[in-house]
């Protein structure tokens, strides 16, 4: 029997009603009507500079939001209805919204606009975040016109970041996608990125979306499928990304994310990473990182602490992924105090490379796994908050870099630990 | 066929735009003349249309045109006798067809016999009839108009030694309306006409026919007190005569020319053209709705004049910059095709020769608000020539026959006034009226068939709009009414299929008819009336509750 659609009537008579269209952006919200109308009001004003003879819709999925946001969303259309209407946009530009759920889904969202570029034929397009604080016009064109104008079928970005700030990318993600998938690509998992309708097809065509993850970190599997796929990938810079409300972390849900659907990744893709060998820079525009070097109040106390005590309980779950001497290796720097505290580069990408391993085929809950990385990651960022706290913005990229050339240096060392634990 | 006696006539009229020149001519000489434009009455008359507007037939030295004119009382030499005239305009009137002949009222050429005069010296009694003036300093505040060739709106006569005010060429003086003289003068050359029968005016330039210190001597109330004096003469001594303006303006700019419908009859809407083919090349209703959205009531007695193509370029004044740029790239991509602030192509070319979208564009024409009118050849779908200077490849002899000289004239082809068009595609042999009159589904008897329709209802031309905003904006909906009659006209924009769901619960109960087919729809209901629309298709439905 055949699935049934996951698009409404409702959505469908939205569609039709837009029909084909040059450039479409994907709006995932869930009660984000704070935000979301004056966001929907530089996407229009950033397409209406960049593209203003083009046909543009802007698409609204939300995850069951009770305050509104949809409304606020479709409120805002330049269409001729409205005798406020912007006078200055050649053509209508439809903002229109569909609903799924009652809690945001990042898989179910994607799926949905992947499903709607398809149907609208949409030549470039875009998914940007109500979460960021700081959306600028000019995002829009540095984010679809590589797409619209030089076939390129990804455009990831680039940020301007505090340099205590995504510590899990700069020493986790990026890094080992680097060593994986041979592309240096700043920001794999990112909810803005710009996109070809090809590259979208071939995604919502292939990838297992009822894997009962609702698609967490999809985005991620949608960058290392463009890199698998042999798709044209680039980087754009954005300039500084300020998330809206300072959540407090939330560091096994960001695992879960990222570096679990990076993990659930590796097998699928096995054929194609354990021959990759070193990795090439992507064609960037703007630099492809930059600092922000303000000082910052950071516990390390607390962080030892959670690191040295998480080594100790779960030990009997580390004993089943990592190796002996991995784990002898953290259960004698846990014994370390606070100032003599080292987590070196090679011990990380170990533990990281083990992990994944693990991953594949562990009698472990998966789930445990990646919440077992969890106090690992918070001793790493004690040794980067101690190594870099009076470092310069050149020394901290050269201290990233050297973790990337470890990645890439011990990649035989994955390889290795995926053979054994086959 | 009796003319009609209504005096709202020009609110059923179809308008033809014809230069008696490039008609037909008679004589053999390569200029079309009244004689043989009188002896293409019944072409027009079997197209449907029920008024022709004149371009200039006065003598002139021909510098604009001529717009430049040195006789108001008379007909060019070329063009025949002013007995000519009169029987060309009892022939037309004859067949129902009405005659609006130009009046250009702000200035005459430097060689009318006034200016001749009024020039000659100071003490002249015509002196006063023009603007002059010991320095060029005057009405500092005034734009110059044709900025391509003027540099001044002075100019100076080495003759009476001053200067005399001037808005468009130097050779084409303003008159002076502060002259009650002129006032009386020009009334007399307008009775005149009015008396031999002429049925309407066609004003040119009427926003400057008075100057005053301190402004930009555009739309003055004294320019408005002229007109008025005008249309007061015209409505005690000539009821039932028109006054059309021209005058290129936004709508909200243009609304005084109306008055209390005790100025102008009618006036161009020069914006809603451009607006047309931007909608359609950008296949959204938008620009269109938006303009009509801001286009202000106007009294009951008036009437918008609605065109798609005249002897001018197609005009992008109206248009803002970006607007502009994109109606260039759109329709006009070679630098050859534009002059001054606009497009200087017909309408086959401009839309690919397509017939579907020229079909849905005159469709519009003659459905929404106002008086449509038809430029010479547009429909049988002539073509231009960009080869030729100024707006002359728009302008180029009406093509009757696939014969020697288009069937225009008997004369050499190198002595017709201009070279007819001989392109494979858009060339005489090709296009023609004879060749379209044997064809069933041509051009031509499609044009026949829209006017007849659009002429079998008063709503069209009197009805009230309003604009349905379906969800699907490639469509443009909207639903005249007049009395009780109802018409829902929708147009697909757009070069693909398009599904659109009206909704028409207010007219529920009613049954759609289509008008050129006469064939039934599904009677409306409560639920959206859902149509499928084919590329540029466009539907006239009178809704009947039966």
């Amino acid at each position: 029997m055949a699935e049934e659609s996951f698009l409404t009537d409702d959505f469908l008579r939205q569609l039709i009603n837009v029909g084909e269209v040059d450039i479409l952006v994907g709006l995932p919200t869930h009660n984000n009507s704070k935000t979301v109308g004056a966001i929907v009001q530089t996407i229009q004003s950033g397409i209406l500079r960049g593209f203003p003879r083009e046909r543009a819709v802007i698409i609204n999925v939300d995850g069951g939001s009770r305050d509104g946001t949809p409304e606020l969303v479709t409120g805002v259309s330049i269409d001729d209805m409205r005798p406020t209407s912007n006078r200055f946009a050649l053509r209508t530009m439809h903002s229109i919204s569909t609903k799924y759920g009652t809690s945001p889904a990042s898989g179910v969202a994607f799926r949905t606009i992947l499903a709607a570029a398809e149907l609208l034929r949409a030549k470039a397009c875009v998914m940007l975040s109500p979460d960021s604080g700081n959306i600028e016009p000019d995002w829009l064109s540095k984010l679809l016109s590589p797409i619209y104008r030089n076939e390129f079928d990804l455009v990831t970005p680039t940020y301007r970041r505090h340099k205590f700030e995504g510590i899990l990318i700069t020493n986790l993600l990026y890094p080992m996608t680097r060593a994986l998938y041979g592309l240096r690509i700043r920001e794999a998992y990112s909810p803005e990125f710009g996109f070809s309708p090809r590259l979208g097809c071939q995604f919502l065509e292939h990838y297992v979306w009822n894997d009962g993850t609702d698609g967490a970190g999809v985005e991620l599997r949608f960058t290392t499928a463009a890199i698998t796929g042999k798709y044209r990938v680039c980087q754009s810079y954005l300039g500084e990304k300020v998330p809206i409300e300072r959540r407090a972390a939330d560091l096994v849900g960001a695992l879960r994310q990222t570096v679990g659907a990076l993990f659930s990744g590796l097998e699928t893709d096995f054929p194609i990473w354990s021959i990759v060998d070193g990795s090439k820079p992507v064609p960037t525009t703007g630099p492809d990182h930059e600092v922000l070097m303000d000082p910052l109040r950071v516990n390390r106390k607390r962080l030892h602490e959670m690191f040295a005590t998480g080594v100790a309980e779960l030990e009997s779950i580390f004993q089943s992924i990592l190796s002996p001497e991995t784990l002898a290796e953290l259960q004698r720097i846990a014994g370390l105090q606070e100032e003599e505290f080292n987590y070196s580069a090679e011990l990380w990408v170990r533990t990281v490379y083990e992990f994944a391993a693990s991953y594949k085929n562990s009698a472990i809950n998966r789930d445990h796994i990646i919440q077992a990385l969890a106090p690992l990651f918070r001793g790493r960022v004690l040794t980067v908050l101690r190594e870099n706290r009076n470092a310069s913005e050149e020394a901290i990229e050269q201290s990233i870099e050297d973790l990337c050339l470890e990645f890439e240096r011990l990649k035989p060392y994955l390889l290795q630990q995926w053979k054994t634990r086959e | 066929m009796p003319l009609n006696r209504d005096a709202l006539w020009y609110k059923d009229a179809v308008i033809y735009q014809i230069h008696v020149r490039t008609f037909h001519d008679s004589n053999g000489d390569g200029i079309g003349d009244f004689e043989g434009l009188e002896t293409k009455l019944d072409y027009l008359q079997e197209l449907g249309i029920n008024a022709i507007w004149l371009m200039p037939f006065f003598p002139s030295p021909l510098r604009d045109d001529g717009y430049d004119i040195a006789d108001y009382n008379s007909v060019h030499p070329s063009y025949g006798t002013l007995e000519d005239f009169r029987k060309f305009l009892e022939s037309a009137h004859e067949r129902g067809i009405r005659v609006i002949i130009e009046f250009v009222a702000n200035h005459t050429s430097d060689q009318h016999p006034w200016f001749k005069e009024s020039r000659s010296s100071p003490d002249n009694p015509r002196r006063d009839w023009y603007v002059w003036s010991d320095t060029d300093t005057r009405y500092k505040g005034t734009r110059i108009i044709f900025l391509d060739t003027e540099k001044s709106n002075w100019a100076w006569d080495p003759i009476s030694k001053a200067f005399y005010w001037h808005r468009f060429f130097s050779h084409q003086p303003d008159l002076n309306y502060d002259n009650p003289a002129v006032r009386e003068e020009m009334w007399n050359v307008m009775k005149f006409w009015l008396e031999m029968g002429v049925d309407a005016f066609r004003l040119d330039a009427i926003p400057y026919l008075v100057e005053r210190e301190g402004t930009n001597c555009e739309n003055l109330p004294e320019t408005h007190a002229v007109l008025k004096e005008f249309r007061r003469k015209l409505d005690e001594n000539f009821p039932g005569r028109m006054l059309l303006a021209e005058a290129n303006q936004w709508p909200a700019d243009l609304r005084p020319y109306f008055g209390d419908g005790d100025e102008f009859h009618m006036a161009f809407h020069f914006p809603l053209m451009p607006r047309m083919f931007m909608g359609l090349k950008l296949e959204d209703r938008k620009p269109i709705t938006e303009i009509l959205q801001q286009t202000p009531e106007i009294p009951s007695s008036c009437q918008w004049s609605l065109f798609l193509r005249n002897h001018d370029e197609l005009t992008l004044e109206m248009v803002t910059d970006m607007e502009r740029d994109y109606m260039y790239d759109s329709y006009a991509e070679s630098k050859t095709m534009r002059i001054n602030l606009g497009i200087r192509r017909r309408l086959a070319p401009l839309l690919n020769n397509d017939r579907r979208r020229i079909e849905l564009m005159n469709g519009m024409l003659m459905s929404l608000p106002g008086t449509p009118i038809i430029y010479y050849g547009d429909e049988i779908g002539m073509g231009d020539n960009i080869n030729l200077g100024d707006r002359n490849g728009v302008r180029t002899p009406m093509q009757w026959t696939g014969e020697t000289n288009a069937g225009f004239s008997t004369a050499p082809p190198e002595r017709l006034y201009a070279p007819l068009i001989q392109d494979p595609v858009y060339g005489y042999p090709a296009v023609n009226v004879l060749r379209q009159r044997a064809s069933e589904h041509s051009l031509l008897n499609w044009m026949q068939l829209i006017i007849t329709v659009r002429r079998s209802t008063a709503v069209f031309g009197r009805g009230s709009i309003e604009f349905l905003y379906p969800a699907n904006h490639r469509i443009l909906a909207y639903v005249r009414r007049l009395g009780n009659e109802t018409v829902l006209v929708v147009n697909n924009l757009s070069s693909t299929a398009q599904a659109v769901e009206l909704d028409l619960r207010r007219y529920k109960g009613n049954i759609p008819i289509e008008m050129s087919g006469r064939n039934m729809f599904p009677r409306v209901g409560d639920v959206p009336y859902l149509l499928t629309m084919g590329p540029y298709q466009f539907f006239w439905f009178r809704l009947r509750r039966i």
